[in-house]
């Protein structure tokens, strides 16, 4: 297998492990910016897929925080219930992935180092590709909730 | 970009690369440096627009000549604060245009005496750019967070 396909395994197995926090954030989503600001999320995806910078994605998220109450609200769920969509989805994609990332170029994995600048260029790759994984799996838990419903526990809309 | 340079993909890579591992934590830094020890205010929404416009334009002489003004404007004292931040971002990108860019980005190896001035030129709107897409993205960030927590101490 040529490195290109072991990174695309090492990726997509990483975001499976990421799965049940991406669930959340997908939840979240939907109870943050509910159906009615679909195109927020969809430009955030449309973004992540289109750029060669992984701090566009940040960017652009940042800028939504800064613009819309919606991602500011917080998920009374969640672990932390007073931290905003957008805060959430930011620390998450900026912190929490570049661990995931080191823990991919691990030696028993990938084995890319951190020192040289290809070595580098090559971990935010990977950091690009699993960034655009994650943000397709909350965008398509954000989907499947606004159209199901969300779970009792975020008891009765109050932004309809 | 200025007009009829065009920059290889090497370098444009390099760009990238230095926008997501350099300039944006340097630019994050740069702003929570200014809000947090200095006890600066973010820009305003005004000043955000009017910078990122320019920087847009991938024209290095007018984005200095539009800092050199702002930091040169004789601002009232309850606007303060936008002095000292054109100030400091004509001093990050002036020591990225002199130095950073040949010693620590290695952006211009292999260009010819020549070409040095376009390159640098057209290299520096990039970085620029990147630096304050960043910075902008962070001051509309911290904005609303100091909204919500620093009282209002200095009446504006």
């Amino acid at each position: 297998m040529n490195f290109e396909m072991k990174t695309i395994r090492e990726v997509s197995l990483e975001a499976e492990i990421c799965y049940p926090e991406v669930i959340k954030l997908g939840d979240h989503a939907a109870y943050a910016l509910t159906a009615r600001h679909r195109a927020q999320l969809t430009g955030l995806e449309n973004i992540a897929e289109s750029t060669f910078k992984t701090a566009d994605i940040l960017d652009y998220i940042k800028k939504q925080i800064a613009r819309f109450n919606h991602w500011r609200k917080p998920d009374p769920t969640a672990s932390n219930p007073q931290q905003g969509f957008g805060e959430r989805l930011r620390y998450y994609l900026e912190e929490d992935l570049s661990l995931r990332v080191g823990r991919i170029c691990r030696r028993e994995r990938l084995n890319v180092g951190d020192t040289t600048e290809d070595e580098q260029q090559t971990r935010r790759h990977i950091r690009l590709l699993l960034m655009r994984q994650v943000i397709r799996h909350i965008v398509v838990q954000y989907e499947y909730r606004v159209s199901v419903g969300l779970e009792p526990q975020y008891g009765a809309r109050d932004d309809a | 970009m200025e007009p009829g340079t065009m920059l290889d993909q090497k370098q444009l890579r390099k760009v990238w690369f230095l926008s997501d591992n350099v300039l944006y934590r340097e630019a994050v830094a740069f702003l929570h440096k200014l809000v947090y020890e200095q006890e600066c205010d973010p820009l305003p929404t005004s000043q955000v627009t009017g910078l990122l416009n320019i920087a847009l334009l991938l024209k290095y002489g007018e984005l200095e000549d539009f800092i050199q003004h702002q930091l040169e404007r004789n601002w009232p004292p309850g606007k303060r604060d936008i002095k000292i931040l054109y100030t400091a971002l004509e001093e990050v990108l002036g020591i990225m245009r002199r130095k950073r860019l040949k010693d620590e980005f290695h952006l211009l190896d292999g260009v010819s005496a020549g070409e040095i001035r376009r390159e640098t030129d057209a290299l520096m709107a990039l970085l620029a750019r990147e630096f304050i897409q960043h910075m902008v993205a962070e001051n509309g960030r911290l904005a609303v967070e100091l909204s919500n927590q620093r009282p209002r101490q200095r009446s504006k």
